[in-house]
């Protein structure tokens, strides 16, 4: 479970004409739940998101994701939270263009302490799951949009984590690949992960799964 | 260790980004062939002259007169030998000829091949000579750069000394020295005591110095001191200075070309900096890029340091090998002309391979360090920057 409480992030916070990208923001993400932020861009989706994720941290106010208040922490424990137990998809995919993709899915787990055999073994599954073991020696800048997408959603998925946050994860993808990404949610939603997303794609207004929708104006839920 | 998924991660991106670190390479080998070079250089010949000098008289008397070097008594020799612990008095007869035509100088070392030798590169010489040949005609024995001299001046068999009277004396040449002693001898001329006299015009009642040994090295000083006082215009040489001012003149030259390699060095060193830092923006993001995956900042600080510890260790020994093979085995072309600038007469010196570990220790760090500053220091601030701006 997810509990945010009293959250703000400010900018500028010293100056006379401090910003407020998140403004007092409570809410609780059950587990298991899936969640659809919307909003306009620059309405505070994405910063939540990274807050959420340990990417950022807050001005004030707490995360506690299952009883563990992980705003705060320092980094060797920020870093091990995301590598245990957040699987992130960003609008950009931000994958290490130089590496294949099996290389890049198996990052997050070169630090896991796991033995080889284990690894690759979680690599095959997460590149199954997200369709795209047929490209695993692939180089990223050979991939289309979609199978670039599809990269992310495998090396987010590759550590087993229980949170999946998606920022704008169709923003690049045409509406085929929009749809088979839905699916690829669906399945997630089904196998019990909790999944947060920021978008302002219509698309995700009917999901094929159930969903809260959370609206997000200036900073403040709404 | 080495086969644990850091590792293999780890060497894959080295191999992924070759292009990167091939630059880098290239360079830190240029650095490091360079400064093992001068290394290599400068104590081969420092050996070789030690080994040498170690050959050479303990030590040498000569006369003077108000400071002005004159010849030097013979009769001095008696009173020498009368020093308890002094053994093998020679009285040499020495100096240098000059060949005016080419502006050329040879040393002329006059030689009585029947004493006891003080010298005992000179002894090992002479023990090689068939003394009967020798005394037949005028002959003498040369040194590798006064062979080639006299050759290239079509004196293959024999050259004629011009003599102060005005006269010439024809003078065999019966031995050529190996290049293996060209840093003592390369333009020595060693030829009987009366043939040198002649051609010097020096009187049978003096020589230019007298050389000894003195076996128990901690009587140096006080047979130093007993010469004092009985001689009153004296000049006394003894091998530890010899030794001492020939490693001071290598040792100078060795700093000149070391300040001229700093600069350049510090030209490489920034190529190397500017270099990294093209490579940051896309670094940069691929360092954002795995700490949001779950990578710590000690995580990522552990990848660069390991990651230019194998670009620095395989540039050490690149740079090294290649310094071995310009020195040792093609023996060092255009650097040697350098280190033996000065002599009269083109020297080939034969450069004994010498590795000097801790030199080589201290290069690598004086190497190392600014590179793994240089490469750190920017990661760990990309590393502590929140990984969302780091992939922007």
């Amino acid at each position: 479970m997810i509990e945010i409480e009293a959250l703000y992030k400010i900018f500028y916070e010293q100056s006379s004409n401090p910003f407020y990208a998140l403004k007092d923001i409570n809410l609780t993400i059950a587990k298991g739940e899936a969640v659809v932020i919307s909003g306009v861009s620059g309405s505070g989706k994405s910063t939540l998101l990274s807050i959420i994720a340990s990417l950022d941290r807050p001005s004030s106010g707490r995360v506690i994701v299952d009883g563990e208040p992980i705003s705060k922490l320092p980094d060797i424990h920020a870093s091990a939270y995301r590598a245990r137990s957040i699987g992130f998809i960003f609008q950009h995919f931000n994958l290490i263009e130089s590496l294949s993709v099996e290389e890049n899915v198996i990052a997050p787990l070169i630090n896991s302490r796991l033995d080889m055999t284990t690894i690759y073994s979680m690599v095959k599954r997460s590149m199954e799951v997200a369709n795209i073991s047929h490209k695993a020696s692939q180089s990223i800048s050979e991939l289309s949009g979609g199978e670039r997408q599809r990269c992310a959603i495998a090396r987010a998925l590759v550590n087993n984590p229980n949170i999946i946050i998606c920022d704008e994860p169709t923003a690049n993808l045409d509406r085929e690949n929009s749809i088979l990404f839905i699916d690829i949610l669906s399945r997630l939603k089904a196998e019990g992960k909790s999944i947060i997303i920021a978008t302002h794609d219509p698309l995700f207004d009917s999901l094929p799964f159930e969903s809260r929708v959370i609206e997000m104006v200036d900073g403040e839920i709404v | 260790m080495l086969n644990s998924p850091f590792f293999s991660f780890l060497t894959l991106l080295i191999f992924k980004q070759k292009t990167k670190h091939i630059g880098v390479v290239v360079i830190s080998v240029m650095i490091i062939f360079l400064l093992s070079s001068i290394l290599f250089i400068s104590s081969s010949l420092q050996q070789t002259l030690q080994k040498n000098l170690k050959n050479q008289p303990d030590i040498i008397v000569s006369s003077l007169k108000a400071g002005r070097s004159v010849d030097t008594p013979i009769e001095w020799i008696d009173k020498i030998v009368e020093i308890d612990g002094v053994e093998s008095v020679t009285p040499r007869v020495y100096g240098r000829y000059f060949f005016t035509p080419n502006e050329n100088s040879f040393w002329i070392i006059g030689v009585d091949f029947f004493d006891e030798q003080s010298n005992q590169n000179l002894k090992s010489l002479i023990d090689q000579v068939e003394l009967r040949e020798f005394f037949s005609t005028p002959s003498m024995i040369v040194g590798d750069g006064v062979g080639e001299f006299m050759r290239g001046h079509f004196y293959s068999d024999s050259f004629s000394f011009r003599l102060p009277d005005g006269g010439f004396k024809e003078v065999k040449i019966a031995k050529e020295l190996l290049s293996s002693t060209n840093l003592i001898a390369n333009d020595m001329i060693v030829m009987p005591q009366e043939l040198a006299r002649e051609i010097f015009g020096m009187d049978d009642e003096v020589v230019t110095d007298i050389a000894f040994n003195i076996p128990n090295s901690s009587e140096w000083d006080n047979i130093i001191t007993k010469l004092h006082l009985l001689f009153y215009d004296i000049r006394v040489v003894d091998k530890r200075e010899m030794i001492k001012s020939y490693r001071g003149l290598y040792n100078y030259k060795g700093g000149l070309f070391l300040v001229l390699y700093l600069v350049t060095i510090a030209t490489f060193m920034l190529i190397l900096y500017q270099r990294y830092s093209m490579v940051y923006s896309s670094d940069r993001r691929d360092i954002g890029i795995l700490r949001a995956t779950g990578w710590s900042i000690k995580d990522i600080l552990k990848l660069k340091f390991y990651e230019t510890l194998i670009i620095t260790m395989v540039s050490f020994v690149m740079g090294v090998v290649l310094a071995y093979g310009y020195i040792f085995v093609l023996d060092a072309p255009l650097v040697l002309e350098i280190f033996l600038g000065g002599a009269n007469l083109a020297n080939s010196v034969e450069l004994v391979p010498t590795i000097e570990f801790g030199l080589l220790g201290s290069i690598f760090l004086i190497f190392a360090i600014p590179l793994f500053g240089s490469v750190l220091i920017p990661v760990w601030r990309i590393a502590t920057t929140p990984p969302k701006e780091a992939m922007l």
